[in-house]
């Protein structure tokens, strides 16, 4: 304790000398002590459309009948298979999250997703992230939305990142600051750094958007700039892969450790879109690698936040849609409805699938071809608003909704 | 690289008090900042309007800014020599850039001739044998890949350097408008070296053309054709990649999209063509187009099918039955390749793909927000154009001459390859070939060219781009530049720009020599309070209007460049 009260004051120091060689306070920031009761929520969209199916196949009954029939190059093997319950089981690539299932720290629900008709990518990731499924007329996206309507607003020296690019679900939230790794978060400095960081505040005296976002990086870069000359050492052991998502992890996981004030990260991981040849093998192949980057990463995330960050952590893994039960002659699936959401945290009711499960009988698809969504996406996520992140105005968020009770996030 | 250190800076500007103070402040470890949170709250920020008419800008600078890449020395003054009006330099102008091979663009082809590129102009059929059958790499080695990408690598690099010399700029723009339209990544695994031709055979020989052939040489590439999968569409079990982004992107848009629904509910015009269309139009397209697929018999055991690369109709795989698209009935046992043409034809003819074309192109040339006015007159034009061989030149003059395009400035921001292009151009850099550390530095911005994965291409709103990355990187790339840090790299790659030759000697004091690079770079006057910013960079410790040593314009001239390239000024159009 001694020592955080010496750090604060320390720093408090050190924002006067920042803000004296500026010539400008840091914009929109003033410092004060405040120890927020709630999660960091990060958000991890995996582009393309997954192919929740083959994440989370059935492993048993009439279901893995239909399964095995409508995929007959592409099926999991049930005895490949990580049984999750009587019925369902996971892909072994994400065995590294098997035990995070085991430990009750994640938990999966099925059939859940967007519930309005469309297979387009697009429309469903604009209507998933700007939170109003059939309008494309909203102005902002539901993180935005939160953090607007959150109670105390949104504060913090750096409340907001995305990984590596701002997404719908940030439109119009001016506190986001897009970061590709904290590393290269660094502004070149020619000799007069100092002194054109001072001009460019003058430069950047706006209010527009292009205006904010300036200020907002020289801000960033201010804060960043002690982390980011040093090298990074995960907690536990904690080994993240050497890929994107490794990088934009790892980059959220420093960001937390700053301590300054984190309440949003969103994390972007494309290559889902598998319409063709989706696996060699069970675990060889495009399907199999980019689980297994998944699964990893996200695993040595949690075991890197497990240094005392996990229980003020919630992490949400969601895709546009799921892929259709049939696979076609390309060794892929087009595109489909019904998917599969992740959740991963210290608060999570792990251990368990939720959701309705609707069967994949050919009269219980959605359009005869897809699996059907029982549970509204905006279900999940108006969970975790109430539960974990201090924000009872779901309806604000997400509007004309009310969530019920899943019973994934305690509270 | 010959960046200045810490110390340097400190023994060289005498600020060594505040240097220690702000050095004092690195933490020891673990790195951990700070604070104490904060209290304050973000407000929305503005969005980015365009400026009221009275503050419009010469029409110069809208033109150099929006039909080019930006200006390059000398650019603004010829466009005022084009006529007596600003009418009639625009309609000159804008004749001008819409025949291409009516300009002269010498300078550029003496430079591209000295630089060596060893791919561009291989053919389809040379660039699949070359560089994916008979690579002579070995597997493991390096070279191997190297040799694999080199096309796809060139064709990047050369698009930069022409957006940066050629004077056929709309020319250049337009490539990349079509680029972004009919996406394709460039490095697909299976299809990278086939990327120059697409480029160079599809793209550019299209963009003044005929839409409906554009569609067809499209969809007929093998680099679209492996980007999208239907060169495995087949009728066993068809795959609806490329049917879905056909009509989704590449045609009537998603505004044209009714969701999953009937085929039969959905309301006919005048001509029984459906208004809009649903999922099962797209299960049908790609019915037609099974078959449609690549000569690359690769495992060698298929009939009547080769290795050279090229487009291959291939009639074992074709659906023959009937088909219903958009509300028109298409018999069983077609000729061969007819099922999709027809789809073709539907599309390239049908209203609501030439509003969306319309409405893709007036929000890139004129404004985000997409008057629409102007988009109606553009795609009236397209339909009444729509069968001559040049239909999207009669489009984009519609477009560029309409009031909209002269009323409008400011309702956009350069994207990052704008942004790059025009500040080389307004510096009047020499370029060799392209340094690693100039691309590496760019793509950081977020635009990477042909670099974007999904079929839908880079954005083209500003929203999209006004991101702290594109903004920082942005800042680098500028610092980088003018400070000369990518002059030479082991391969004789270099960008080398000369402030002080370019600039009048005459010029001493930290003011003239700030608005002289104000009005070189922009074009037009800043706020004041920019401007005095600027300026005091420039001055260091000496008055404004005090004559400056050598040592100190050498010392600070970069940094007063850099600023004017790096305000919110620079980064609109």
């Amino acid at each position: 304790m001694n020592t955080k009260i010496s750090r604060r004051q320390f720093m408090q120091g050190c924002s006067a000398a920042i803000a004296a060689m500026a010539g400008a306070r840091l914009t929109n920031v003033a410092f004060a002590a405040q120890d927020s009761p709630n999660d960091t929520l990060v958000v991890v969209f995996l582009r393309g459309g997954w192919d929740a199916l083959n994440v989370v196949p059935p492993l048993a009954g009439d279901d893995r009948g239909f399964y095995e029939k409508a995929r007959p190059g592409l099926k999991i093997p049930d005895n490949a298979l990580l049984p999750l319950n009587d019925q369902f089981g996971l892909h072994p690539a994400l065995d590294p999250l098997y035990d995070l299932y085991q430990q009750g720290h994640l938990g999966i629900v099925h059939a859940v997703g967007l519930n309005f008709d469309t297979r387009s990518h697009f429309d469903a990731m604009e209507y998933i992230e700007l939170g109003t499924p059939g309008s494309k007329a909203t102005t902002s996206g539901w993180i935005t939305r939160h953090l607007q309507s959150a109670p105390g607003g949104t504060s913090g020296l750096l409340p907001v990142i995305a990984a590596p690019s701002q997404p719908t679900a940030l439109l119009g939230a001016t506190a986001t600051v897009s970061m590709s790794s904290v590393g290269d978060f660094t502004q070149w400095d020619n000799g007069l750094l100092a002194e054109q960081q001072v001009a460019l505040r003058r430069l950047y005296n706006g209010d527009t958007l292009l205006h904010q976002v300036g200020l907002r990086t020289l801000d960033a870069v201010q804060a960043v700039a002690p982390v980011a000359e040093t090298e990074y050492r995960p907690s536990n052991g904690a080994r993240y892969e050497e890929d994107e998502l490794g990088t934009q992890l790892k980059t959220v996981a420093q960001m937390i450790k700053m301590d300054a004030g984190l309440k949003v990260a969103t994390v972007d991981f494309g290559g889902w879109d598998m319409h063709e040849y989706e696996s060699w093998s069970v675990n060889d192949g495009w399907m199999p690698n980019q689980l297994r980057s998944l699964g990893s990463n996200l695993a040595n995330f949690y075991l890197d936040l497990d240094s005392g960050y996990t229980d003020r952590l919630s992490v949400v893994v969601i895709s546009e849609f799921g892929r259709r039960l049939a696979q076609n002659d390309s060794q892929g699936t087009d595109h489909g409805h019904g998917s599969v959401m992740l959740a991963l945290g210290g608060a999570v009711n792990g251990g368990q699938v939720y959701g309705a499960w609707p069967g994949l009988h050919n009269d219980q698809l959605y359009d005869h071809a897809d699996l059907a969504v029982t549970t509204d996406y905006r279900q999940v996520l108006g969970e975790l608003l109430v539960n974990r992140l201090g924000n009872p105005n779901v309806g604000e968020v997400f509007p004309g909704f009310e969530a019920g009770g899943l019973g994934v996030f305690a509270k | 690289m010959t960046q200045i250190s810490r110390r340097d800076f400190i023994r060289l500007t005498g600020l060594t008090a505040a240097a220690s103070a702000l050095a004092a402040c690195a933490p020891d470890q673990p790195p951990s900042v700070s604070p104490a949170a904060p209290q304050a709250t973000y407000a929305p920020a503005e969005p980015i309007l365009p400026v009221p008419p009275e503050n419009l800008p010469d029409l110069s600078i809208i033109a150099l800014n929006r039909l080019a890449f930006g200006p390059r020395p000398g650019d603004l003054e010829a466009f005022q020599s084009l006529g007596a009006t600003d009418e009639e330099r625009l309609a000159a102008y804008v004749e001008q850039q819409l025949n291409p091979d009516s300009i002269d663009d010498s300078e550029w082809e003496a430079r591209l001739a000295s630089l060596d590129f060893e791919t561009l102009n291989k053919s389809l059929e040379d660039l699949f044998r070359e560089h994916i059958v008979e690579n002579p790499y070995d597997d493991n080695d390096d070279r191997h890949w190297q040799w694999f990408v080199l096309p796809a690598d060139e064709t990047a690099e050369v698009t930069f350097l022409k957006a940066i010399y050629s004077r056929r700029q709309l020319q250049e723009l337009l490539a990349d408008f079509w680029h972004n339209h009919f996406n394709v990544y460039g490095w697909h695994e299976d299809a990278t070296p086939l990327f120059a031709s697409y480029d160079r055979d599809v793209i550019r020989a299209h963009l003044f053309g005929n839409f409906r052939q554009f569609l067809e040489a499209v969809a007929s590439h093998p680099s679209m054709l492996y980007y999208l999968d239907n060169r495995s569409n087949s009728d066993a079990g068809p795959n609806e990649n490329f049917a879905r982004e056909l009509f989704e992107l590449h045609t009537l848009g998603a505004e044209s999209y009714l969701g999953v629904r009937d085929q039969a509910a959905v309301e006919k015009d005048a001509s029984g063509v459906a208004v809009g269309y649903v999922d099962n139009d797209v299960y049908e397209a790609a019915r037609c187009f099974t078959g449609w697929r690549v000569d690359d018999d690769t495992g060698e055991w298929e009939d009547d099918v080769g290795m050279s690369g090229r487009f291959l109709y291939y009639k074992p795989w074709h659906d023959r039955f009937n088909k219903l698209i958009l509300g028109q009935y298409l018999p069983a046992d077609q000729e061969d390749m007819q099922d999709a043409r027809d789809v073709l034809d539907l599309l390239a003819a049908h209203p609501g793909t030439a509003r969306h074309i319309a409405r893709k192109l007036v929000r890139r040339f004129v404004s985000d927000d997409a008057p629409e006015s102007l988009v109606q007159a553009a795609a009236d034009a397209f339909l009444a154009h729509k069968d001559s061989p040049d239909q999207l030149r009669q489009v984009y003059r519609v477009i560029l001459l309409s009031p909209e395009f002269r009323q409008t400035w400011g309702g956009k921001i350069k994207r990052p390859f704008e942004f790059a292009a025009a500040m080389f151009r307004a510096l009047n850099a020499d370029f060799a070939r392209v340094p690693d550390g100039i691309r590496w530095t760019y793509t950081m911005m977020g635009q990477g060219l042909f670099e974007h994965h999904p079929p839908d291409g880079y954005p083209d709103e500003a929203a999209a781009w006004a991101n702290s990355m594109a903004m920082l990187y942005g800042w680098n790339l500028t610092v980088g530049v003018v400070e000369n840090w990518w002059n030479e790299d082991e391969e004789g790659r270099r960008a080398v720009i000369d402030l002080r030759a370019q600039t009048p000697p005459e010029s001493r004091t930290a003011a003239s020599l700030t608005d002289f690079w104000i009005a070189r770079l922009l074009g037009r006057a800043l706020p004041e309070d920019s401007r005095q910013a600027i300026i005091k960079v420039m001055a260091g410790d000496y008055a404004p209007d005090a004559e400056l040593s050598d040592d100190d314009i050498n010392w600070r001239l970069s940094s007063a460049v850099a600023l004017v390239l790096m305000t919110p000024e620079f980064r609109m159009r």
